[in-house]
């Protein structure tokens, strides 16, 4: 198999961060959710700019998948194909809240009545 | 190169030449899946996206009227169900079948604490005439002792008794045919405030008002829809989960027999994958559903 | 030296077992795990989908011969042009090349002794059987009415036809897609032969991986649209529902998402299929393979970015209008690049006109026709009077019979003695072939008239003075329906009667062309090592064609 040994390079036997690392990680994503609930209850819409909570809240969730991804999924060990699947898959949804939005964000206000 | 002269490793199917291009494989094709579902639940967001940009004030009092003590705490059990299925994968890799077993148990444990717990939201929801769909709800006659209660909105660290106390409108109310039911003053008062601020969007400014008055008809189908998307979000993860208590399952019944081992192991490992990616969804739905408009009503007290 | 292989191409020794012999049970076909098998169950059931979805089309024809609704009511019309969009584009369309021909050669042309994950192969027909019983079930309690697209609220809240029923047999075909897509992609990263590289990798190999990848990353988002619309149905309530402040369009946008790269997953093995005739049948190596190669991952990518322009006059905003009318045409530059290549490698070719190549130049032209006339509708402006009229059904009808049903028929005819070891008849399947050729030309074209004249789609009755051009379309529709008839008829008589095929019959380099006709289950005697590049048509390969015919003399 002469073309895959290229990408297998990278992908040590068995990589993994061990049990203490798994733990690591785990309470990475429970303080994370705490933390989420937690800046749930501030108004940082009112204190920074509208949208703010939101922000937040899913700039923390996307650290908490970026962990579960990198760790408890292996990517970090794999192969830079699996690397780009998994960029792939969030890039394609990506354009497909993009260009849909595109829409609803450029219509006239007139057109929102039901 | 042909397999058939040489040893045989255990679980290689006959189309491949060696163990190494057969994970390779099964991996490839376990994220083309992941993929396929992002892309699957990516719509769901997408509709997600769209409504809440138009109706963001009525997604947030429909929020509020979620439980988010349950909600975090069902992250808090996944959270924990993923350790253990990362923790069966290191123990597959190390052929440890007591361990594995031991493990999946524990996921399968914290799998189904958190379908528990939903079915404890979907029947709270149920009784309080919160399900979108027509005529779903618990149906309460007009007539006879049987009346059923809005929920109060609950805050964070205050149980659902101590809500219905300091809040008035946990009023007994009948329901016979079941519809939605929507009738929240703490909701009102946030569209109030925002549409003095100037926060609504041009949806909103239409979507809500009548000839200018707060018209509680039309705020009622707003917030109808932020619950049917909760509804098909949230059960479409359930039933992502269910499927995937159905894979533990079977993944236990195979490393009871002691299937996997160092060189074997890569059901775990894509089973693993996909119970983490039901994980992720949640890490999403969590903060999207549940905490939309809590500093709302956190900062009036 | 597996170059020496090819210059000994008819002189095989006939294995004993070939896939085909390789057990007669029933058993042995239904859990097979074979690719081969699985594409002959595929090729099997598409026909018969193929030729229930003509059967309808036959009909809407019929129906449109006299201006008045008098062989169907309006009512019945509905269903019926439903069924036949449904049916073709679903059933037909979507699985017929990648499914079959796609799933017979993958293995055959990268040199893998099977697909990397064949229980997924038979799951994924396995699905598309119980899709298709769903919507032939449907079809027989009397069928839906809402034209192929579902679109809301009629779909959801108005309809009496079984919606339900066809959706769920759709939501659960898009697994089927799904898997099959998924299935390629891992055969092509991971199963490649030694030697085989990615840029000696046959172009339809590549359309192949460009096609799954809009079936991985677009079918998941139909069958979610279907889903959420079947839920709605259900509820009697929901996202869609404008009573509620809902938004029908949003149905649009997701149900397009999915539905304009389906365009794709239709015509872009298509264009492998092509590419392979194209080189193969001029003796010639195909001019500009990087650019074919790209071009169809840039087809598959661009395609994703076009779906607005189905909603122009829906109610989308200009600004969205604009974006998605400027990438359409876009997107018509990697196709327009196949065009010139292909034209380019015709150039000084050794041509021969069988079967399969007069259909490959039957694809240039019409494709291009197809081709061009999209680029009509995707102009923002000029999509105003045309759309819903008959000249988008001519349009698509080029690209879709032009382009994807003149390529599987052109790619089942090159194929045909390697998958039944069999040669068909060719004086027959030219017959066939020009047939099909002035039958769908005499359908369609008069309907880019009659839809500039104004002409709407979907009614069973139209003004009388353009009976006349409908006359000629319905007539043309005879002559194509007896020119794909007619395949079927030499085709079945070739296996049972027909020329024993060698195993390379045309001289050509491709992989698939160096095991026997039949192929063995394994598909190899031994795992083949590439060393020579796609479509290399050198003397020292053994190919030479006078030395063929020589042979051939020989022999007799």
């Amino acid at each position: 198999m002469a073309e895959h040994k290229e990408d297998h390079e990278e992908h040590g036997e068995h990589a993994h961060i061990g049990i203490p690392g798994y733990l690591v990680v785990f309470g990475i994503l429970v303080v994370g959710t705490i933390v989420t609930y937690a800046v749930a209850l501030l108004d940082l819409d009112s204190k920074l700019f509208p949208g703010a909570n939101t922000l937040v809240a899913l700039l923390i969730a996307f650290f908490k998948m970026t962990c579960v991804v990198l760790y408890f999924m292996h990517v970090r060990w794999q192969s830079k194909l699996i690397w780009l699947t998994a960029l792939a898959g969030f890039f394609w949804m990506a354009i497909m809240f993009a260009f849909t939005m595109q829409d609803y964000l450029t219509r006239g206000s007139g057109t929102f009545t039901n | 190169m042909s397999t058939h002269d040489h040893y045989h490793p255990p679980g290689l199917q006959h189309q491949f030449e060696d163990m190494k291009q057969q994970e390779e494989s099964v991996s490839i094709g376990m994220w083309m899946f992941l993929v396929q579902e992002i892309m699957f639940f990516g719509g769901m967001f997408t509709v997600y996206l769209v409504f809440r940009s138009r109706y963001p004030m009525a997604f947030a009092a429909g929020s509020n009227h979620l439980d988010a003590f349950w909600g975090g705490l069902n992250t808090l059990v996944l959270i924990v169900s993923s350790l253990t299925m990362a923790l069966t994968v290191y123990y597959a890799q190390k052929g440890n079948r007591n361990m594995q077993v031991i493990l999946i148990i524990l996921t399968m444990f914290f799998g189904s604490v958190f379908l528990g717990v939903k079915a404890i939201e979907y029947t709270d929801k149920y009784n309080h005439g919160l399900i979108p769909f027509s005529n779903w709800n618990k149906k309460t006659p007009a007539e006879g002792e049987k009346k059923t209660e809005h929920s109060g909105i609950v805050l964070p660290f205050e149980t659902k008794a101590e809500a219905a106390e300091g809040k008035n409108e946990a009023h007994p109310y009948h329901n016979p045919t079941g519809t939605f039911q929507w009738d929240d003053k703490e909701g009102e008062k946030i569209i109030t405030e925002a549409q003095q601020k100037g926060y609504l969007t041009n949806a909103e400014k239409i979507g809500y008002f009548t000839n200018g008055e707060l018209d509680k008809e039309k705020i009622r189908g707003k917030v109808q829809i932020f619950y049917w998307i909760y509804f098909v979000m949230t059960g479409l993860h359930g039933l992502h989960m269910i499927i995937g208590l159905g894979i533990m399952a079977w993944l236990l019944w195979k490393a009871w027999l002691g299937t996997y081992s160092a060189e074997y192991y890569s059901p775990v490992e894509m089973s693993g994958l996909y119970w983490h990616f039901v994980d992720i969804v949640w890490i999403f739905l969590f903060p999207l559903l549940y905490l939309l408009g809590r500093h709302f009503l956190a900062g009036g007290h | 030296m597996q170059n020496v292989d090819a210059i000994n191409a008819g002189n095989f020794e006939e294995p004993k077992t070939n896939y085909l012999n390789n057990g007669f049970t029933l058993k042995s076909w239904l859990l097979t795990k074979d690719h081969k098998r699985i594409a002959i169950m595929y090729l099997l059931t598409v026909s018969a989908f193929f030729l229930m979805g003509g059967v309808y089309a036959s009909l809407i024809r019929l129906e449109l011969l006299t201006p008045q609704s008098d062989l169907l009511e309006s009512g019945t019309y509905n269903r019926v042009f439903t069924q036949h969009g449904v049916i073709m584009v679903f059933l037909f369309l979507i699985p017929a090349i990648p499914a079959i021909l796609g799933n017979f050669l993958l293995p055959l042309m990268i040199g893998a002794k099977d697909l990397a994950l064949p229980r997924i192969n038979l799951l994924s027909l396995y699905i598309y059987w119980v899709g298709g019983i769903l919507v032939l079930f449907a079809m027989m309690q009397g069928g839906v009415d809402t034209g192929w697209t579902f679109y809301t609220p009629y779909s959801t809240t108005f309809s009496n036809s079984y919606v339900m029923l066809t959706g769920l047999g759709i939501f659960i075909n898009g697994f089927s897609s799904i898997l099959t897509g998924l299935n390629f992609i891992v055969t092509i990263h991971t199963m490649r032969a030694p030697g085989m590289t990615w840029f000696r990798m046959p172009l339809f190999v590549w359309a192949h991986y460009a096609t799954s990848l809009v079936m991985l990353l677009g079918t998941p988002v139909i069958a979610i649209t279907i889903l959420l619309l079947a839920i709605e149905r259900v509820a009697k309530i929901g996202i869609f529902d404008p009573a509620i402040g809902g938004d029908p369009i949003l149905f649009q946008h997701l149900f397009w998402f999915y539905s304009h790269p389906a365009v794709y997953i239709m015509i872009l093995p298509g264009m492998g299929v092509i590419s392979e005739l194209i080189s193969n049948f001029s003796r010639k190596k195909i001019f500009g393979y990087e650019f074919i190669a790209f071009s169809s991952i840039a087809i598959a990518v661009f395609g994703f970015l076009v779906w607005g322009h189905h909603m122009f006059v829906s109610g989308q905003s200009i600004y969205a209008g604009l974006v998605f009318s400027f990438l359409t045409m876009v997107v018509a530059v990697p196709s327009a690049i196949k065009v010139f290549n292909w034209s380019a490698t015709l150039y000084k070719g050794q041509i021969s006109y069988e079967t399969p190549m007069l259909y490959a130049l039957f694809f240039i032209g019409l494709f291009l026709i197809g081709g061009l006339t999209g680029l009509f509708l995707g102009s923002i402006g000029l999509t105003v009077h045309l759309t819903d009229t008959y000249f988008i059904v001519a349009h698509f009808h080029y690209v879709m019979v032009g382009g994807q049903v003149l390529a599987y028929m052109g790619g089942l005819h090159y194929w045909w003695s390697k998958m039944t070891g069999k040669m068909y008849s060719e004086f027959w399947g030219k017959i066939s072939a020009m047939l099909v050729f002035v039958g769908f030309n005499l359908t369609f074209f008069p309907q880019f008239i009659l839809g500039y004249m104004g002409m709407p789609r979907r009614y069973a009755s139209y003004p009388p003075e353009l009976q006349v051009l409908n006359i000629f379309s319905t007539a043309g529709a005879s002559i194509l329906g007896i020119g794909l008839i007619l395949p079927v008829i030499y085709l079945t008589y070739s296996i049972f009667f027909g020329e024993k095929a060698s195993a390379n019959p045309y001289m050509h380099p491709g992989l698939e062309w160096r095991t026997s006709s039949p192929p063995p289950t394994e598909n190899f005697e031994e795992m083949p090592i590439v060393t020579w590049e796609a479509y290399e048509f050198g003397e020292e390969n053994g190919l030479d064609i006078e030395e063929a015919k020589r042979r051939e003399l020989a022999k007799v």
